[in-house]
């Protein structure tokens, strides 16, 4: 293998016309990846076999720089992910059942079928899988290419006990090209309609770690990738942070966006719906993912659309809340009297006693909760996961755990925790961790794994090896964390470990 | 078969007091954690960190050398051979041992 330089510059690519963007960009990926990869009837070897998202095929020419000696500039890099994932990308029906994968949820625990999980989820997610579509041909090439290139795969738990490569071949190879084929009927219809701009007005709803719900409004500007941002974000404390940034669109509808929020930068992984009136996906701080939360919004237009409420549940007391949404002139309200502004619409109420707010506009409909009491309480998300991290210039930084308490009323059967509980919302709580057993009680887990904070966020430890504790051992540990509010306690198991070295856009 | 060390004492005990049913099961845990759990990378087989080995850096390369979590940590047999060259002594040097994907590799 030898390093091959890019010719073309994006300077270029810019001065063309759509057409010529289409050649240049084709030349782009001739003259980076021709070297090695040879021309067919129906493109270069190995790459017209396949379809992934942006950040698959981001990963894969990454690849191609680590382990093939690729030279290429991190503009080049970007303009070819953008080309191979406009041409050769997933339709949106094809990512959806892996978007957490995408978003880096941290909390998605995957329920996959055998062998399928042993065979592939045992190093990787599965949605790293589902997220490709490959030619038979391709899927079999896979298979050599894991065993030369991570050939312990065959000798770990759940491969020695079988014939690993033999199942891989024959029952694997298949299945995929069945499951995740060649079949593009899906993307060849996403390509074959309009697809609505990105550029205009949305109202979004979402959450800041450790600050709380919020709400706000993004106007995108621009014709192509890279978009401009502009925009504000509203916590529930009616403080007001500027937003702004920049957002590339990949085919057609996957919004990636770096927006710096009060001087903090975050990241946006978010689908446009297919008829461009809706976002959704995960907002999360660029340099720590694992603080995140869902962020949902529409595009302003006629259409009355709810996205939901700040606070979402009214405490006793409160006589308050911002209705987030679009087209909301109209809004009404079973009790209370609401007023259209940029985010929706104000709400002024006066409240007693637990109960229903019914909302509407429109077609648009949202009920809002309103409680002096809660029946039972949970932890979400209840096994989560955080890592040791920094004391290093290179190594991985810590990975935190966000916690929300959310309160629960029993639902007509009286009892809690059953299907019938109805779901109040968020719950201001007390948080405090406690070793998790016995032995991690001998260990002082407690102690040294990490802390949380009033906001729900824990902090894990410092990495390396500490002296202070048996065996040098690592600030990992098991916790027990416990939130209470109103009366109601609930517990979460809390795993903190080992740093992630290698962590990729899909893991 | 005799236990060499003391947390694979611990999972012998477990099975002997027939605990082994709080073995978790293998996709219990957050999705991309490595589910390989001879040893384990982010959890043992209870679903813990009590019986991983700790510190990891101790005898780290012993594993990761040769790929054991290809996904989690860098193997030097093949695609990141260049990555304990600053630490020779990975539970001295560990603060050398860099991340294995760039930041600017985005979206």
């Amino acid at each position: 293998m030898y390093a091959r330089r890019s010719c073309l510059t994006a300077a270029i690519l810019l001065a063309t016309g759509a057409g010529g963007m289409a050649w240049a960009d084709q030349a782009l990926l001739n003259s980076s990846c021709g070297g090695c990869h040879t021309e067919t009837e129906a493109g270069l070897s190995r790459i017209e076999g396949q379809r992934k998202t942006p950040e698959g095929w981001m990963m894969t020419i990454w690849r191609m720089q680590n382990a093939h000696g690729l030279n290429i500039s991190a503009e080049d890099r970007r303009v070819l992910v953008q080309y191979l994932s406009d041409t050769q990308g997933l339709a949106p029906s094809e990512a959806a059942p892996w978007r957490y994968a995408l978003e880096k949820d941290p909390n998605t625990v995957e329920a996959l079928e055998e062998p399928f999980a042993s065979m592939c989820a045992r190093c990787h997610t599965g949605a790293r899988v589902g997220l490709q579509r490959r030619t038979g041909e391709e899927w079999d090439l896979h298979m050599d290419f894991h065993v030369g290139q991570f050939p312990t795969a065959e000798y770990q738990a759940l491969a020695r006990d079988r014939e690993w490569f033999k199942i891989a071949k024959e029952d694997m190879v298949p299945w995929l090209t069945e499951t995740y084929g060649p079949d593009a009927s899906a993307w060849e219809s996403w390509q074959g309609q309009p697809h609505a701009p990105a550029a205009g007005d949305w109202v979004f709803l979402t959450e800041l770690p450790g600050q709380g719900e919020a709400y706000g409004k993004l106007s995108v500007s621009g014709e192509a990738s890279p978009y401009t941002v502009s925009g504000e974000l509203v916590l529930a404390s009616g403080e007001s942070l500027p937003v702004s940034g920049s957002m590339n669109l990949y085919s057609g509808y996957e919004w990636r966006a770096n927006l710096e929020i009060g001087g903090t930068v975050y990241r946006q992984v978010l689908a446009m719906s297919e008829d461009g009136a809706g976002l959704e996906g995960r907002q999360f701080l660029r340099g720590q993912d694992s603080l995140g939360a869902p962020l949902i919004a529409a595009r302003a237009g006629d259409a009355a659309v709810i996205l939901g409420a700040v606070p979402s549940a009214l405490p006793a007391g409160s006589t308050s809340a911002q209705i987030v949404g679009v087209g909301l002139d109209g809004l009404s309200a079973s009790t209370g009297n609401a007023e259209a502004n940029p985010y929706g619409a104000a709400l002024s109420v006066e409240t007693e006693g637990n109960g229903m707010l019914a909302l509407a506009a429109g077609e648009a409909a949202f009920d809002l909760a309103y409680y002096e009491s809660i029946d039972s309480l949970q932890v979400e998300p209840a096994f989560p996961l955080a890592r040791v991290g920094g004391g290093s210039d290179v190594g991985p930084a810590k990975v935190p755990a966000y916690f929300s308490a959310i309160g629960f009323w029993n639902g007509p059967d009286g009892e809690p925790g059953t299907a019938d509980d109805i779901r109040v919302g968020k719950m201001d709580a007390a948080w405090a961790m406690t070793d998790a057993h016995e032995h991690a009680a001998h260990m002082e887990d407690a102690k040294y794994a990490g802390s949380i904070d009033a906001g729900g966020v824990f902090t894990p430890g410092v990495a390396g090896p500490n002296g202070e504790r048996p065996f040098s051992t690592n600030n990992a540990g098991e916790l027990t964390v416990t939130a209470e509010a109103l009366g109601q306690s609930a517990d979460a198991s809390l795993i903190v470990t080992v740093q992630r070295f290698i962590d990729p856009p899909i893991r | 078969m005799k236990p060499l060390n003391q947390k694979a004492e611990r999972v012998q005990r477990a099975a002997a007091e027939d605990k082994m049913d709080e073995v978790r099961a293998m996709q219990t845990v957050t999705a991309g954690c490595a589910t390989t759990f001879d040893p384990g990378w982010e959890v043992d087989p209870f679903g813990g960190v009590a019986a991983l080995c700790q510190p990891m850096e101790a005898d780290l390369y012993g594993c990761s050398d040769p790929c054991w979590w290809p996904a989690q940590v860098p193997d030097t047999m093949v695609n990141h051979q260049k990555w304990d060259e600053n630490a020779p002594n990975g539970a001295k040097d560990w603060r050398n041992l860099s991340a294995g994907y760039p930041d600017d590799a985005e979206t």
